[in-house]
């Protein structure tokens, strides 16, 4: 069911799911319950704006004095609907933009 | 109770919602409201009926029912059931009121009057019938019994042993009326009908209810 980065260039960078245990997250909460974990991973090589093109470019010319700054990284866009689960004390807790929706180069 | 339980239906439900995002959406829709508090008050009441009334009737009962009527063989089991509709918020209040006074302030409400009437018709029990029910349809008496959740009505388990159900109320003060009272109540806790179409959708054995 993975959607793809609409933006065309960027195939790489596509939303991918795995299923886990709540306790996966390592958020400290302790239930049983489970969840489907969306992500978003890929390459974002493909220089989308001139930006990116440029960065690149200077980069490549060893114009640059810094290695800190970034090409596009392939991150959400959009986020998942909330996730609800009860705990093994019976309290109720709610996770929110946890799991991608939408994935691009950014 | 068995301390290593053979499986837990509610928690398998829990998860099976989870999964399918129809009802992972509602679910959390209405564990929001019904969890928030407000300046002075546990939740806003209010917001978590409407909330609970969604998830009833946007949910498929495969996922719904599964969480509400899963039959269970331990504590754990029957808690997480009795927490399906957070009855801290959805349930509970301060006071019990008496029932035939809350049976009048469901009346005056559209939804909720309609409610009730479906759910005296729908799971009206029968001793002669071998379904228990005047009916003979355990979907339909399922299907008004959740209805009443997200009502004044709203419906719960009482304890973790049994099946048996109620509103947040009770039969104190009834004065003359206390047989009426008492007719009302149990019609709800100690209902034939409703329990057998409980217990045949957690047992899977009543296909017609999927």
């Amino acid at each position: 069911k993975g959607r793809r980065n609409q933006k065309g260039k960027n195939r790489g960078c596509v939303l991918t799911e795995i299923h886990l245990n709540v306790t996966d997250l390592d958020l400290g909460y302790e239930t049983k319950e489970e969840l489907i974990f969306w992500y978003c991973s890929g390459s974002c090589d493909e220089a989308k704006t001139t930006y990116d093109k440029i960065l690149k470019n200077v980069t490549r010319k060893k114009k640059l004095v810094t290695d800190k700054v970034r090409q596009a990284c392939c991150r959400p866009t959009a986020f998942d609907d909330d996730l609800s689960f009860l705990d093994n004390n019976l309290v109720y807790h709610i996770l929110k933009k946890h799991s991608a929706k939408r994935c691009g180069c950014v | 109770e068995p301390v290593l339980s053979k499986g837990n239906n509610c928690l398998d439900a829990a998860k099976a919602c989870n999964l399918n995002d129809t009802c992972k959406r509602f679910r959390s829709a209405y564990i929001t409201p019904c969890t928030s508090s407000t300046s002075n008050e546990i939740c806003n009441k209010r917001k978590c009926h409407k909330a609970l009334r969604l998830f009833f009737d946007k949910v498929p009962p495969k996922h719904s029912y599964g969480m509400l009527f899963c039959s269970c063989r331990d504590v754990a089991c029957t808690e997480r059931r009795r927490q399906t509709i957070v009855p801290v918020c959805s349930y509970e209040d301060r006071e019990k009121p008496n029932c035939l006074n809350l049976q009048e302030s469901c009346k005056k409400n559209y939804i909720c009057r309609s409610r009730l009437a479906d759910f005296f018709t729908n799971c009206q029990p029968e001793s002669r019938s071998v379904s228990s029910c005047l009916k003979e349809n355990y979907a339909d008496c399922l299907l008004a019994y959740s209805g009443l959740i997200g009502t004044v009505m709203t419906p719960n388990y009482i304890d973790s042993n049994s099946l048996s159900v109620a509103p947040w109320c009770d039969c104190s003060n009834s004065g003359n009326d206390i047989d009426e009272c008492e007719k009302f109540l149990n019609f709800f806790q100690d209902n034939t009908c409703l329990k057998n179409a409980i217990q045949a959708f957690g047992n899977g054995t009543d296909v017609n209810v999927w």
